[in-house]
């Protein structure tokens, strides 16, 4: 009888712990208080996972860093973006001003739900010391959404596809050649669902070889598109009866041989895959008429338990050395977001010095077809009429 | 029993009833006749329901067949056999399978993620049929041999003795087998995300896509599709139990005797 007493008592004091509102916690004022006061603590950075050169760049080289110089315990959790940006929205209406989460990895309509539901906190620039590293057109707009110092530039990439020169002798050059490979090679090629990031990248690609910026001023994606879109998918991968459900089981066909093309944004990705052999040994990247350039950035939540934590960990995330790993070829290859003319001599060396890997495409040409990304309601647009072309 | 434990089984038993409200709060401004109409709802439920009547079929009766034929036969180890597609979880069965039927050409010519949905139905299959067993072999050990041994003698077909001197013990646990069945299968997520295909996809799976992706992230209609859902399989809970009350109770109070 005791013990229930003691149970039930227990668990009525978790709910009312729950219930309780407690005070949100502020920033220290100073970078250097906040670094005195993370002390010991423990930071969360939530951010997609289904990249492991990623995750091991996180948690064998950055968590390390961290706990070393600042003796701050770095702890990754992986979650999809939309998830805990929809977690914090529940926290925000059930007004829990502490939660769990310090850090965020976010972009694209994601950043603009979390800016429109005020889900991020605000004046990172002068609170973060790296931050004044940044290049500042990165830094400025996040897919067309004014990025309002409510979060800071993580990296810079651009969108490109990889086949395996083993299979495909004459890889196609512009998207239209693409469409008439995949005539000559049924089944070997597909793209993710529009529900997965870079499905839905692909798609404003297509997009944009039809309409180009035209759609940014009107944004009417007319029915035919989407029909020459379902015309297409017979050649695709099952016929296009389906399509991969995330760019994560792109990749597992293309490893296995299954399709010989796969793609994603950041233009060194298959660097480390092909290196650790997952992906075929003889990757090449792939550049068609234009490339979507995108910024990824990082965030501190409303309700961040740690706030103090949050900062050490972003500076540390922005600092030259943690950056140039970042881009180099052992763990993720994401191109950095500082701007390399603010660093000094012996970091933009080093950066200079990484050089090129056999899987990257020619840099000058992949600049040249630089195009800046569709705002957030193309996203959604392809999201919404996309469906029709899987049916 | 302990006062406090019986007042914790209610508070438990009232969480349902907790859940449906919630579900309700959340579907509040849901447009219903543009839900009702949504082909992309609609070609989710018909599937759902293909998916879940055929894998809840099969289930029962290969379930309870093999409970009858190893309880008749004395079949020890097959019994412990089967019970071992219980221990591996769905989504790890949903993998296996995955594995097995994934590649380019199939196995014996099923593929997965087809839009017939038949990897989902065996997998569901595999996993389901081991849990009717254990519901069924109970009752079937218990089983009064008497019955069966009269309707031998009153020279019945098979089906006959069947029906009258087995089947009405076995309305209880199928009737808790079919409804749990056809409650988690109707709205699992792993095995249809994995197996399944882009459209149409079954229902637990769009509803969390709709939950989860950014452009429906105020939307209710989830929360409106799963309220429909619970009140339709609730309904159908309470209407087959109380069709079947008067057999189950005059089975229940000869068995006791």
């Amino acid at each position: 009888m005791k013990k229930w007493r003691v149970l039930l008592a227990t668990l009525m004091l978790t709910f009312v712990a729950a219930c309780g509102n407690e005070e949100a916690v502020e920033f220290s004022d100073t970078f250097e208080a906040a670094a005195e006061s993370a002390e010991g603590s423990t930071v969360n950075l939530y951010m997609w996972g289904g990249d492991e050169g990623i995750n091991s760049y996180i948690d064998d080289y950055v968590a390390p860093r961290l706990e070393e110089s600042y003796d701050v315990e770095l702890n990754r959790v992986a979650m999809d973006t939309a998830e805990f940006v929809r977690q914090l929205s529940l926290d925000k209406k059930a007004d829990r001003q502490v939660g769990t989460i310090d850090v965020v990895w976010i972009n694209g309509d994601n950043f603009r739900n979390a800016k429109e539901a005020g889900l991020l906190r605000d004046g990172l620039m002068e609170r973060v010391p790296n931050a004044t590293l940044l290049n500042e057109t990165a830094q400025q707009s996040d897919a067309g959404t004014p990025t309002d110092d409510l979060e800071l530039a993580w990296g810079n990439v651009q969108f490109i596809l990889h086949y395996d020169a083993a299979k495909v002798d004459n890889p196609p050059e512009s998207f239209e050649e693409l469409r008439r490979w995949t005539e000559d090679n049924p089944g070997r090629f597909t793209y993710p669902e529009v529900t997965d990031f870079t499905g839905n990248a692909f798609v404003r690609h297509l997009l944009y070889e039809r309409y180009g910026d035209e759609l940014n001023k009107n944004a009417t994606v007319e029915e035919s598109f989407w029909d020459d879109l379902k015309a297409w998918s017979p050649n695709l991968w099952k016929e296009g009866q389906t399509y991969p459900k995330t760019l994560e089981q792109l990749d597992q066909l293309y490893a296995s041989g299954e399709v010989w093309m796969t793609m994603g944004f950041n233009e060194r990705r298959a660097e480390a895959e092909v290196k650790e052999g997952i992906f075929p040994k003889e990757t090449r990247a792939l550049l068609l008429d234009h490339s979507i350039a995108s910024t990824h950035f990082l965030a501190i939540p409303f309700n961040s338990p740690n706030p103090d934590g949050a900062l050490v960990l972003i500076q540390e995330l922005l600092s030259p050395e943690a950056q140039l790993v970042k881009q180099g070829p052992d763990y993720w290859g994401d191109g950095t977001s500082l701007d390399l003319t603010k660093l000094d001599a012996n970091d933009q060396k080093a950066f200079e010095e990484l050089g090129d890997g056999v899987t990257y495409p020619n840099s000058e040409q992949l600049l040249e077809r630089s195009i800046p990304d569709y705002g957030p309601n193309i996203i959604d647009a392809v999201r919404e009429e996309w469906p029709s072309v899987a049916k | 029993m302990l006062r406090s434990s019986v007042a914790l089984s209610i508070l438990v038993s009232f969480l349902p009833l907790a859940a449906l409200f919630f579900l309700g709060m959340e579907a509040l401004g849901t447009d219903w006749g543009a839900l009702l109409t949504d082909e992309t709802w609609r070609d989710s439920l018909f599937t759902t329901l293909y998916v879940v009547s055929v894998s809840t079929i099969v289930s029962l009766v290969l379930g309870t067949w093999v409970a009858r034929t190893v309880v008749n036969q004395r079949w020890r180890f097959t019994s412990t056999i089967l019970k071992i597609p219980m221990f591996v979880p769905h989504i790890a069965a949903a993998y296996l399978f995955w594995l097995l039927f994934s590649g380019s050409n199939g196995f014996w010519g099923i593929e997965s993620n087809e839009r017939d949905y038949v990897t989902v139905i065996l997998t569901y299959i595999w996993k389901e049929t081991p849990f009717v067993f254990l519901m069924m072999i109970g009752t079937y050990e218990q089983l009064n041999r008497g019955y069966v041994e009269t309707a031998k003698t009153l020279q019945l077909s098979p089906y006959a003795q069947f029906k009258h001197a087995e089947f009405p013990f076995l309305i209880k646990p199928l009737l808790d087998s079919t409804w749990i069945l056809i409650a988690f299968i109707s709205f699992a997520y792993e095995v249809p995300a994995l197996l399944g295909v882009t459209y149409p996809k079954l229902i637990g799976v769009l509803a969390y896509e709709r939950l989860s992706t950014g452009l429906y992230l105020e939307a209710t209609e989830p929360y409106a599709v799963a309220l429909i859902w619970t009140c339709f399989v609730g309904f159908g809970v309470f209407v087959s139990y109380v069709m079947t009350a008067s057999v189950r109770r005059r089975i229940e109070r000869g068995v006791r005797r």
